[in-house]
């Protein structure tokens, strides 16, 4: 009987300290894979609640939202796509792309001339991949501080193609005349608003499936504006961007930047397409508007080239002309004696 | 050309990156200076991103 008693207590122990075990071991291999803090970790994304803008995003969304009312096209609605890091329950809004002049626009719409934004898109995602798309800023030509019934039918759709399927909304609106309207600084009325100098922002967030915008709190940091260099050559990006558009999905190592110079007309921007071939040579686009010269680096000289719009054909045309002259210059070193 | 065996932290941050890269896609990153792994990048598919601002509706 004694036995029987003890042996039931070893069996008990042991399945109590098996129970022990699984609780308080990691299981098998898991503690050697586990990714360590801070690398490798996949964060996931939670629902937003919060929004930390750039201080020079706010600045350039002022600066564009005044220049535009002073514009021959003022009355009509514009807006810019937000560009910036999706992060946990956080958006960090670091570029906002201009709807362009070839956006479809009037009182009480606006279309964004995308293709411009898809390709600008591509140029800043090539120095960082974490860019992501956040969300739209749009305006209204009266009071409305809140997204409308139109703008949640085509958004709630539209959301599901966002990380996490979620996205910022701001709506831009003219303030009533107010005796503060001249200070030199922003202002924050409420915690999802920004104004200045009479103009405002407020920001929402919407998710899949939301039934409705809801006001998120919007936060402004210190910080850099990616898309600021490209907005003095917006309009020659617009011209090109069918051309660049093709240049990207066709060739790898692509780079776009924008340059300037002056002279005695004043200060000229440019757009420079640049395609690094074997042995330093180059092949390089210059585009000032709908213009473009191109040109060719052999690693020693750079040569000008005759080229044929738009963009993408002159370029193709151009490596096609290498790829025959080095055809020729080979066939005469085999034909040597 | 020299063989130096990673230590403990550097073979579970070297695990956890082969396997982010092969389950979720995610560039492993290198030093550029002596080519030693540095970690994994949260990298967001360009054809989704592209996709999506080509998409962006009109608004009203």
């Amino acid at each position: 009987m004694w036995s029987e008693a003890i042996g039931l207590m070893q069996r008990m122990w042991q399945q109590l300290l098996r129970v022990i075990r699984q609780f308080c071991s990691p299981g098998p291999g898991q503690e050697q894979l586990a990714p360590p803090p801070g690398l490798g970790r996949a964060t996931p994304l939670r629902r937003l609640e919060r929004v930390l803008v750039s201080s020079a995003v706010l600045q350039s969304l002022f600066d564009m939202f005044a220049d535009h009312r002073n514009g021959d096209r003022g009355e009509e609605e514009t807006g810019w796509v937000l560009l910036g890091y999706r992060r946990e329950a956080e958006a960090v809004v670091l570029a906002a792309l201009p709807a362009g002049t070839n956006r479809e626009a009037g009182i009480a719409h606006v279309r964004f001339n995308t293709l411009a934004q898809a390709v600008a898109t591509r140029i800043l995602r090539m120095r960082d991949r974490q860019l992501t798309i956040l969300g739209v800023v749009h305006t209204h030509p009266g009071s409305l501080r809140h997204p409308s019934r139109g703008d949640y039918e085509g958004d709630s759709e539209w959301v599901k193609l966002l990380r996490g399927k979620e996205g910022v909304f701001g709506i831009g609106t003219v303030e009533a005349e107010q005796e503060d309207n001249w200070l030199p600084m922003v202002a924050q009325p409420t915690d999802n608003s920004w104004s200045w100098r009479g103009l405002r922002f407020d920001w929402y967030a919407l998710a899949a499936g939301d039934r409705n915008y809801r006001p998120i709190p919007v936060q402004v940091v210190l910080g850099e504006d990616l898309a600021r260099p490209f907005l003095p050559v917006w309009e020659t990006l617009e011209w090109h961007a069918a051309g660049l558009e093709e240049l990207f999905r066709r060739l790898s190592g692509l780079r776009i930047e924008a340059c300037s110079d002056s002279d005695a007309a004043g200060l000229n921007s440019y757009l420079s397409v640049s395609i690094p071939l074997e042995d330093g040579q180059e092949i390089r686009a210059l585009l000032h508007g709908p213009k473009m010269r191109f040109f060719y680096d052999d690693g020693e000289q750079t040569y000008e080239a005759s080229g044929e719009p738009p963009v993408d054909r002159g370029i193709f045309l151009l490596l096609a002309e290498l790829a025959r002259r080095r055809e020729l210059c080979q066939a005469s070193v085999e034909s040597e004696p | 050309m020299d063989f130096r065996p990673l230590n403990d932290t550097e073979r579970r941050t070297l695990l956890a990156a082969l396997r982010a890269n092969a389950q979720e896609d995610r560039a492993i990153l290198m030093d550029r200076r002596n080519t030693r792994f540095v970690g994994t990048a949260e990298e967001v598919p360009e054809e989704d991103v592209i996709n999506a601002v080509k998409s962006v509706p009109c608004h009203y």
